[in-house]
């Protein structure tokens, strides 16, 4: 909970001085998502690689990787200040990015309703807007406890968050990830608790987590991709396979924890209900 | 003067040389010979301070393996039987790694001279890689010989130690090789050379090492020890010498005219 | 072309490969000092390195912004990769010497696993250090910790080939393979801890990059890249009498097991400071010599100092590419090496090939 704080202090800081910032660089996915829900797209110059919705802002220059940034390239599009959510780098880019004295201010991230507030007051501070941030912060939250008390009314499926699908190997979702997250604000039930993070699976394990539902991230190909993780011998033995539960969404959409998270989770909700009967 | 007194050779727990007592003089041609695998060229490996030995050697009153590698480099030269090059040296590049260290290094033109020797004149910018075997190991004699180019320094006499010299060469060739041996020889230098051919031993060696089972049968004059019993007792088989066959034709090295021997 | 070099050099042989590479040493010392500047005029900022210099020499101010990228990002960076580019570009050419195999690269001696497994522990094992000490490092815990492991596997290496004072060299090859599959299997297992983000870090940390160049990084890594560099033209003469053989290289005279051990040394020292520093960056190490033994032959007194120098000017080049290629984002610089350096590679076997008939 002291991370929120410093970034909120940080952004506070930096929006002191001198007018409001408008050459922004936007770095995550969701923090973009959320200077565009403020109404404020209009002062980015530049965006990560993740930052991939609203769609208007992939006209702006990518900086490249969010962890693998080039402090020159940022340098480039002049900015005069910088949002990134939380992991950005790598550190030495970001010293060299301080100083040449830019303010940089780091959205703290987490995976529930409060953080995704947090999240939205962090950038509207730093953007200098802290009434619109409150605003959409309070609507958002509102939206997302709608969301999550309609989802926790049906039954709660095991589902099991596989990130990739390697050689046959599964790299599923523990405790403490986004997905664990928004697998529980959708009133499901995360079939692999015994691990933190992502971490790969013996086929032994798919079997006992027993997922109900199989969710993934879409991508090109994700159809055929869905029947070859169902056929696997792993997941054949599972309710998911028998019932064919297999349920893909955008990745930024279902992971990032922004402003389109309360209607993310009514999505995962319904395909989790449809899914499992 | 090459001593070398009770030379053992070891490979793990095998004994492969035991007990040799060999010795060279300047200003001779000094031969090992012997049939396969009776330590000839592990002798002479040890004499060159490659194996570790137990024994005394002496070299010009020197303990080889107490020399800088630079000074018995100036010492002496040494001709394995065969040196492929890593990478693709030419001709005279390969020469001129013999002139490394030591007073010859002064001497730039030794390269030409030194090809010119062993009848390779204009073969400078050749390739290492793409001559035959017996251009090859004449490239290595010329750079040996550039190494102790002259056979006498400071008064002490230089070596060349020479591994089968002429084994890669027809008989022309072999002739004009053993004929450099016998002028470094005749200007003061000492060469020790595993040979295999006894005739070309019998024409060229003042002393001859007759080697069999790791041990020194004899050492001598060629006339005394290229001898029907100990020939015979080392290769394992009977032979004899200047005996000559009952048909067929045959042809000795010693018959050869002045133009072969050029 | 050939015969005109040669007037100006005067009386060298004809077959003499050596001043014709030492003059190509003047070329690619001038095509360095070119490509530093372009380096540093090249960038996605528009930062020009002349109107600063108008600027400073006019005692003007500059520019807060101009100031970072040309003194705190392009110069630390130039100056980076042309240590890095000269330390594996000799590194190659001297593992390439001593084990008489044109293909011979650091890696052999068990750098690149080593510094690899370290650069691993240290990213996904990073968190569980006591505070003072990841404290103490900060963010230079990754490069400290690829240093130590390539260092401390070539140690090891050399150790366990190195029998009453004799380093064989064919038991540091085997020793080295099997070394590699060990840290390689270590690896593994902290991939298998490693989450997502880490999973991401150790990606990027095996393609290379020069962007974490700062100058604190460097003075780290530059003494021992100097020194490597500084060192190694003296090896020339012992590598050269090594292409003989161990035996032959003794009998004319090198004192082979004291060149080996420093030859060693030497590039577990560089290439241990240049994996640290830059990550993985490939075929440098490889390519260069192989282009300059095509180009003056392989006489290692002169393609010591040339591979330093081509090596250097190369990877500022590689580094232009990937900085510029698609800004404001940049490439990793391993990948450009490997696209230009993979398929020289093939020509050059497949030339070797033609050459020598097998």
């Amino acid at each position: 909970m002291i991370r929120p704080l410093v970034a909120l202090t940080l952004a506070a800081l930096a929006a002191l001085p001198a007018q409001a910032a408008d050459r922004v660089v936007s770095l995550g996915g969701a923090v973009t998502e959320i200077v565009a829900a403020l109404g404020e797209a209009d002062r980015l110059v530049a965006r990560d690689t993740t930052s991939s919705w609203p769609e208007a802002v992939t006209a702006l220059p990518d900086v490249g990787y969010v962890r693998r940034l080039s402090a020159e390239g940022v340098l480039s599009v002049a900015p005069d200040l910088i949002l990134a959510e939380e992991g950005a780098g790598p550190p030495e880019a970001v010293d060299l990015l301080k100083s040449a004295a830019i303010p940089f201010v780091v959205v703290p991230d987490g995976y529930d309703r409060d953080a995704v507030a947090a999240k939205i007051e962090a950038v509207a501070g730093a953007l200098d807007v802290p009434e619109k941030g409150a605003a959409l912060a309070a609507e958002v939250g509102r939206a997302l406890d709608a969301a999550a008390a309609e989802a926790a009314e049906g039954p709660a499926r095991r589902v099991l968050f596989v990130l990739s699908v390697q050689g046959g190997r599964l790299l599923a979702s523990g405790r403490g990830t986004a997905a664990d997250g928004i697998i529980r604000l959708a009133g499901g039930v995360n079939a692999v608790d015994a691990f933190e993070g992502y971490k790969p699976l013996t086929d032994e394990a798919v079997a006992q987590a027993a997922p109900e539902v199989i969710l993934m991230m879409a991508r090109e190909g994700a159809e055929d991709l869905a029947a070859e993780v169902l056929a696997l011998p792993a997941v054949r033995t599972t309710p998911a396979a028998a019932s064919g539960a297999l349920v893909s969404m955008d990745g930024l959409y279902l992971l990032g924890f922004g402003p389109r998270t309360a209607q993310a989770v009514r999505d995962l909700s319904d395909a989790l209900d449809r899914a499992g009967s | 003067m090459l001593e070398a007194t009770d030379i053992t050779v070891r490979l793990g727990r095998r004994e492969i040389l035991t007990g040799v007592d060999f010795r060279a003089q300047p200003g001779q041609i000094t031969a090992i010979v012997g049939p396969n695998g009776s330590g000839k060229t592990t002798l002479l490996r040890a004499l060159t301070g490659e194996l570790s030995h137990d024994g005394r050697i002496r070299l010009n009153h020197h303990d080889p393996a107490s020399l800088r590698p630079w000074v018995l480099a100036g010492l002496r030269g040494v001709l394995p039987q065969a040196t492929p090059m890593a990478f693709p040296f030419t001709a005279a590049e390969v020469v001129r790694l013999g002139l490394m260290g030591g007073i010859e290094a002064a001497e730039p033109d030794l390269v030409p001279k030194a090809l010119a020797r062993v009848g390779l004149a204009g073969f400078e910018p050749r390739p290492y890689q793409e001559l035959s075997g017996g251009e090859q190991q004449r490239v290595q004699l010329a750079r040996v010989l550039a190494q102790v180019w002259h056979p006498t320094a400071h008064g002490q006499p230089r070596w060349l130690f020479l591994d089968e010299p002429v084994s890669a060469l027809d008989i022309g060739h072999q002739l004009q090789v053993m004929r450099i041996v016998r002028d470094f020889a005749d200007a003061g230098g000492g060469i020790v050379a595993v040979m295999h051919d006894l005739n070309l031993t019998a024409m060229f060696a003042d002393s001859v090492a007759l080697m069999a089972g790791g041990r020194l049968m004899e050492q001598g004059p060629p006339a005394t020890v290229l001898r029907d019993d100990l020939l015979s007792r080392a290769y394992l088989c009977p032979l004899r010498v200047n005996a000559l066959p009952v048909n067929g034709p045959y042809l000795l090295p010693q018959a050869s005219g002045p133009i072969a021997a050029e | 072309m050939v015969a005109l070099l040669h007037e100006v050099s005067g009386p060298a042989p004809h077959w003499d490969r050596t001043p014709r590479a030492w003059r190509l040493t003047v070329l690619l010392v001038l095509a360095l000092a070119v490509m530093s500047a372009a380096s540093l005029a090249v960038g996605a900022a528009g930062t020009s390195p002349w109107a600063v210099l108008a600027d400073i020499m006019a005692g003007r101010e500059v520019a807060l912004a101009d100031r970072v990228v040309l003194f705190e990002i392009r110069l630390p960076r130039l100056a980076m990769g042309a240590l890095v580019g000269a330390a594996l570009a000799v590194s190659g050419a001297v593992m390439q010497g001593l084990f008489r195999n044109p293909l011979a690269d650091p890696g052999l001696v068990g750098v690149s696993a080593g510094a690899g497994l370290g650069a691993i522990s240290a990213i996904v094992l990073g968190g569980l250090l006591p505070a003072g000490i990841a404290g103490a490092l900060g963010y230079h815990l990754v490069p400290v910790a690829a240093f130590a492991g390539g260092w401390a596997t070539t140690l090891v290496l050399y150790g366990i080939a190195t029998r009453r004072g004799q380093t064989s060299v064919a038991t540091m090859l085997l020793g080295g393979i099997a070394l590699g599959a060990l840290a390689g299997a270590l690896s593994g297992i902290l991939v298998y801890m490693a989450d997502d983000a880490q999973l991401r870090d150790l990606t990027f940390w095996g393609l290379g990059s020069l962007a974490g160049a700062t100058w604190t990084k460097l003075a780290a890594a530059a003494p021992l890249m100097i020194l490597a560099l500084v060192a190694a033209p003296m090896l020339g003469r012992g590598l050269n009498g090594l292409s003989l053989g161990e035996a032959a290289a003794a009998h004319v005279g090198i004192p082979v097991q004291r060149l080996k051990t420093v030859a060693i040394l030497t590039v577990a020292g560089a290439t241990g400071a240049a994996v640290a520093v830059s990550g993985g960056i490939g075929f440098v190490g490889i390519v260069v010599p192989h282009l300059l033994r095509l180009a003056t032959g392989p006489d290692h007194r002169p393609l010591l100092v040339n591979a330093a120098l081509l090596g250097a000017a190369l990877l500022i080049g590689a580094d232009m590419i990937a900085r510029s290629l698609i800004a404001p984002a940049e490439l990793p610089i391993g990948i450009v090496t490997a696209i230009l350096g993979g398929p020289v590679f093939l020509w050059i076997l497949l030339r070797r090939r033609g050459l020598l008939g097998f």
